[in-house]
């Protein structure tokens, strides 16, 4: 089943200037339950590209199909509430509320979603304990490492249950073992709840646990190979 | 509601430091502001109440032509039931009427034209303070025939105490008026002009002299304070005839009525020089508590919170940072004002000298209303307010993805 479709998809800056085309024709699909990554040098095109499937940023043309909604036709506001029931977001740099504890930051947007204190509760705690931070539930980020923090985003992102995580290059501020203990718990998260996962990343550790890698370069997809990570 | 009221009170006190800064120049702020204007009032209050002291009450009921042509002709005779009337009015303290008059005046040889009003001694003494201004002999009677005589006439006359008085003059329908009045006591009123002209007779011997039987020239209304005078005013005026009309002070003496709006002005126009500087103050700590989050912004509008959520979390911290200045303003300030209002501080002396010429007391007033105080914590309130609207529409001009790039 089909969670995501992108038909033609273009993004172009500077169109009046010198245009620079950042995605450049690109047809996608991603279906439920993929561990996708999404690689390629720099300025390629990756984060325009998953920039636009979340939400985040209009194409210059084409379609962008989450779910059988044309994400193109939604206004600002519905496209906010379109990503809040949606999408998860994990970030390079964790982007964790700094004034909010960590079963705070993963309770906030669930809160957003108007979902009842008790079921808020519960999903909270349980997710921080399934990524290792049942002893961290208070902690505000500033006191937890990186891959705290980034665990942290992890449960942020699918705390609200979401059709697909997006996460931009999650493991390029972690150290090795921080690496391998997230990439853990998004395959187990993967394999158990069927959570879609696509990364953009340069980080070969990343792509050896993918199963799908796409490939982009100059805004178009080069290569788009399937595997299994057991047997690579 | 209460996740954005946590939000901003946690991200308020992210940079405690700078916080506290601006708390602080909003809460001087607030308290210079308050100070200023409570100086400010507080002088006009101790000007207008003496200024009323000296002669003219806070309102007057005269004859509609009284003022432009101040005649016997143009008196009104005493309505028992209208006084009784305007007693009853809320805050009215008390009314007492006034005859008022000239006359040619000797003693001997001297002689010197001379302003005569007849008063209801009791009641006005309690306005215009005669018997603490008496220096010589006795402050008149209700029904005393004697005349209470200014320090300066009575040198120019060379006439003193227990001396007879003689007045001549033209009395009510233009019959001759003469007395003889024994000088019962001397006093001294700070007013150059009181003090070299003035002779007061009890009503009822002033009105014999001018043979206007039953005829005042104005009746005074006190009131509680300067504030009460609108109300009361509107209340007379509903009660009067049309052939009656009622004056304030500030119809009375319109210049000092213009003076201290002038210099009430003048004051406020310093003061919103002090709001511009807050207002600045205020905006550019927001403006870089915004700045240095934006990435934080871009983030939980990525993840689905809508801009107006941002910015009612924005609205209210920058709500909590006026208003926590504003209320710790106006806590400093009420024991400081409460210190100058029991203790009004002395003016340098050549100052006090002057003012104690004048009669008027030589201290530096200070207002208590709380309206002038509580005027200056909104003001600060609203000023965060404009802040937030601009800043909010900063935000709501926001792009995403640069914001997520920082």
């Amino acid at each position: 089943m089909n969670i995501l479709e992108t038909k033609n998809l273009h993004k172009v800056y500077d169109e009046t200037s010198v245009p620079v085309y950042a995605v450049n024709g690109i047809d996608l699909t991603i279906k439920k339950g993929e561990f996708t990554a999404i690689v390629g040098p720099s300025g390629s095109g990756k984060t325009t590209l998953l920039n636009m499937i979340g939400g985040l940023d209009r194409p210059t043309k084409g379609e962008i199909i989450v779910n059988n909604v044309k994400l193109n036709d939604l206004s600002s506001r519905k496209l906010t509430d379109f990503r809040l029931k949606n999408i998860g977001f994990v970030f390079q740099a964790y982007n964790l509320i700094p004034v909010l504890t960590a079963k705070e930051n993963v309770e906030f947007i669930m809160q957003l979603q108007k979902r009842p204190k008790k079921e808020r509760d519960k999903r909270t705690i349980s997710l921080l304990e399934a990524v290792g931070l049942g002893d961290r539930v208070n902690s505000r980020p500033a006191k937890m490492s990186g891959g705290q923090q980034q665990r942290v985003a992890v449960t942020r992102a699918i705390a609200s249950k979401p059709q697909f995580v997006l996460a931009d290059e999650p493991t390029a501020n972690l150290d090795s073992k921080s690496t391998e203990n997230l990439l853990e718990i998004m395959e187990e998260l993967n394999r158990k709840e069927q959570i879609t996962f696509i990364f953009s990343t340069h980080d070969q550790r990343v792509v050896k646990k993918a199963r799908r890698v796409i490939t982009v370069d100059d805004g178009k997809i080069v290569k788009d190979e399937t595997r299994d990570p057991e047997k690579d | 509601m209460n996740t954005y009221i946590k939000l901003a009170w946690r991200n308020l006190w992210r940079n405690k430091r700078r916080t506290m800064i601006t708390t602080a120049s909003i809460v001087f702020s607030v308290f210079f502001a308050s100070l200023m204007r409570s100086v400010q009032e507080g002088s006009y209050d101790s000007m207008i109440d003496n200024m009323v002291k000296f002669y003219s009450g806070y309102l007057q009921v005269q004859d509609t032509a009284y003022w432009e042509e101040k005649t016997l002709e143009n008196t009104i005779e005493y309505d028992s039931s209208l006084t009784q009337k305007i007693s009853q009015i809320n805050d009215v303290l008390l009314v007492t009427s006034r005859l008022e008059s000239f006359a040619l005046s000797a003693f001997k040889e001297n002689s010197k034209p001379v302003f005569v009003m007849g008063i209801s001694p009791g009641k006005e003494d309690r306005i215009i303070k005669l018997s603490e201004k008496t220096k010589k002999g006795k402050f008149l009677s209700e029904k005393d025939d004697g005349a209470l005589i200014a320090e300066g006439l009575s040198r120019f006359l060379k006439i003193n105490v227990g001396d007879t008085l003689v007045m001549i003059s033209q009395g009510y329908h233009g019959v001759s008026a003469a007395g003889k009045f024994a000088v019962r006591g001397i006093f001294k009123h700070p007013n150059p002009e009181f003090n070299n002209n003035m002779v007061f007779l009890s009503l009822a011997k002033a009105q014999e002299f001018y043979s206007a039987y039953g005829r005042y020239t104005s009746e005074l209304v006190m009131v509680e304070d300067h504030y009460e005078v609108d109300h009361v005013e509107r209340a007379v005026e509903n009660l009067l005839p049309p052939d009656k009309r009622v004056m304030t002070w500030e119809e009375m003496s319109p210049e000092m009525a213009s003076m201290i709006e002038g210099d009430r002005a003048g004051g406020i126009v310093m003061l919103w020089i002090l709001y511009l500087v807050i207002g600045f103050g205020i905006f550019g700590t927001v403006l870089m508590m915004v700045n240095e989050r934006k990435r934080e912004f871009g983030v939980i509008s990525a993840v689905g919170m809508r801009k107006y959520k941002i910015n009612v979390m924005l609205f209210a911290e920058i709500f909590m940072l006026g208003i926590l200045g504003a209320i710790m303003g106006l806590i400093l300030t009420t024991p400081v004002v409460w210190y100058f209002y029991e203790n009004p501080l002395p003016l340098p002396q050549e100052m006090a000298e002057a003012m104690a010429e004048y009669g008027v007391e030589p201290f530096m007033y200070v207002s208590i209303r709380a309206e002038l105080f509580i005027r200056q914590a909104v003001t600060v309130f609203v000023l965060s307010g404009i802040v937030a609207i601009i800043i909010m529409f900063n935000m709501a001009r926001m792009d995403m993805v640069k914001a997520l790039r920082g």
